[in-house]
């Protein structure tokens, strides 16, 4: 679905920010992106959709070579949420808001509507509200809606959760989740919350100034601490409880895990006094 | 390339005071304007372009130069098509198309423009727009509110490009064909990229506005500036040159 090719790509009178960078994701993948401020996360999502152009390189969406493909043609493959939600709201009511991307794809006035309706509903949004007077979390939560309402085969989120609770942040996770399950939607999530990368990622991308460290499944990643300390990031705490415990607790990663794996060793215990 | 952007460095006119640089840029243009010799204003451009090779900025001239050009190009055909003195030069099934008056008048009028907008533009890579305001602060005792306004709407001018470039890459993410090769289909959809420009540019003012008075804007005096700005030999002479060509732009 998306490749990276030995991509090097530099901002105008700058250095390289990203360097040599190969990766490729099949359709149907959940993956997330982390790294420390700066790493050039923000301009990988870019490079992913034709906004910025590789100056060494290629990179495909769907075997097409970004190069020779317009963003506006593109879009109507891949979802993409800005870091700023505020970059792409434009439009006076929410419904409005939600509406302009499957207008702009040319999807017919009834099918624009029920699609539109059906996501107000699920990010429970108002259609009336003026966007640009909502908190934060809840413009976020608009641009996202408008996001993935065109049910695009690749969405891209450059910190999707940022500035939004943690119960919203579970229920916009599980709506991806579900749309990866049942829809076979890619995903690739730029995220600094390394519980919800554990919670939801299958795999992970590790990213160091520009040069990929780490490319793998996340519970092998998070084990290992020679990749996490180049890339500044500390795992999740279930995983980082069971590090320190060594062997005792090596295949824990979440709470529901740990859970058992105590219930376990109390029964093992019990079973050895009796016997 | 920004045009209005600063340009470090530390050739004599960097170095001159900012109120000098000020008025010498002003002056500049207004010896440009009181020649009434298409020759004289050629020299006058032709002189700013080799001082700001001598600071090391010929490459912003240049390039100032030549989107100058094009507007000056633009007055050019305006006025050769509008002015109607002296004699008929291009005459065709008698039906003239411009006069002798015309061709000279447009020369003039499109070369006074570049050579009065140059140098003010070039001010802007040799000035910080903070020296600049705290010079005129501590020099002629403009009000530090008023100089403060004119400043920051300077430094806003980038700001804005880069807000509007960032709109609209969110807009093509969206599948606006703003990348579209055909002009006019492009203003058409221009017009939505407006609201949210507008309204984070407005927001960026407020916050900025209401942080600035957190930190005790209002109590800002002449004072409060530790930089002092004097007047040296450099500048002394740069006023002379200046009056000197003002003088020969006005008698030849
Ligand atoms: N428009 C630009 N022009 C020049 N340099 C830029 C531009 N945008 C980003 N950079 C630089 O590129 C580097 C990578 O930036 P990027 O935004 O991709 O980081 P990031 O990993 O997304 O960081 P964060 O976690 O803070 O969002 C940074 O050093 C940044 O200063
Ligand atoms: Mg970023």
């Amino acid at each position: 679905m998306l490749t990276f090719d030995k991509v090097s790509f530099a901002y105008p009178d700058a250095k390289e920010t990203i360097n040599q960078l190969s990766f490729h994701i099949e359709k149907g993948e959940m993956v997330s992106l982390i790294g420390s401020n700066g790493a050039g996360k923000s301009t990988i999502s870019r490079l992913a959709n034709g906004l910025l152009l590789p100056t060494a390189g290629k990179v495909y969406v769907d075997g097409a070579d970004t190069q020779r493909t317009k963003t506006s043609a593109i879009a109507k493959k891949v979802g993409f949420l800005f870091q700023n939600p505020d970059r792409q709201i434009c439009q006076n009511s929410v419904y409005d808001e939600i509406a302009f991307g499957l207008k702009v794809q040319g999807f017919s006035k009834e099918e624009t509507d029920r699609r539109t309706k059906e996501v107000l509903e699920t990010f429970s949004l108002k259609g009336d509200w003026f966007p640009f007077t909502r908190s934060r979390g809840e413009r976020q939560r608009i641009a996202l809606a408008s996001v993935l309402v065109t049910k695009p085969e690749l969405v891209i989120l450059d910190e999707p959760t940022t500035g939004l609770d943690y119960r919203e942040c579970i229920m916009i996770m599980d709506y991806l989740t579900q749309l990866n399950k049942t829809e076979n939607v890619t995903v690739l999530m730029v995220s600094h919350d390394m519980e919800l990368v554990q919670e939801y990622a299958k795999r992970v991308l590790v990213l160091t100034r520009g040069r990929l460290v780490g490319d793998g499944n996340t519970n092998a990643i998070m084990k290992d601490m020679s990749i996490l300390s180049k890339a500044n990031v500390i795992p999740a705490q279930i995983p980082t409880l069971a590090l320190k415990f060594g062997d005792r607790f090596s295949d824990v990663y979440t709470i529901e895990e740990m859970v058992d794996a105590i219930k376990k060793e109390k029964q093992q215990g019990k079973g050895e006094v009796a016997s | 390339m920004n045009l209005l952007q600063y340009v470090p460095g530390d050739s004599f006119l960097h170095k001159l005071n900012p109120v000098t640089k000020l008025f010498a840029a002003f002056l500049y243009g207004v010896a440009c304007i009181v020649t009434q010799s298409v020759w004289v204003e050629i020299v006058l451009i032709m002189l700013m372009l080799a001082i700001s090779t001598l600071a090391g900025l010929q490459k912003r001239a240049l390039h100032l130069a030549k989107n100058l050009f094009i507007l000056g190009l633009f007055m050019f055909v305006l006025q050769l098509l509008f002015v109607r003195t002296g004699e008929p030069l291009l005459v065709y099934n008698n039906f003239c198309f411009f006069t002798t008056g015309g061709l000279s008048s447009a020369l003039l009028l499109s070369f006074r423009i570049i050579g009065t907008m140059l140098p003010l533009m070039l001010l802007f890579a040799i000035t910080q727009m903070n020296d600049l305001c705290s010079a005129l602060v501590k020099c002629l005792h403009v009000p530090y509110k008023y100089a403060f306004i004119v400043t920051t709407a300077f430094r806003f001018v980038p700001l804005f490009t880069t807000e509007f470039h960032d709109i609209e890459d969110a807009q093509k993410a969206r599948g606006v064909e703003y990348d579209t090769k055909n002009f006019f289909k492009k203003m058409s959809l221009i017009a939505p990229l407006f609201v949210p420009l507008l309204i984070s540019s407005l927001k960026k003012v407020d916050s900025g506005a209401v942080s600035a008075e957190l930190r005790g804007f209002h109590l800002r005096t002449v004072k409060s500036g530790y930089k002092e700005y004097p007047f040296g030999l450099q500048d002394g002479i740069c006023a002379v040159c200046i009056l000197c060509l003002i003088a020969g732009a006005a008698v030849l």
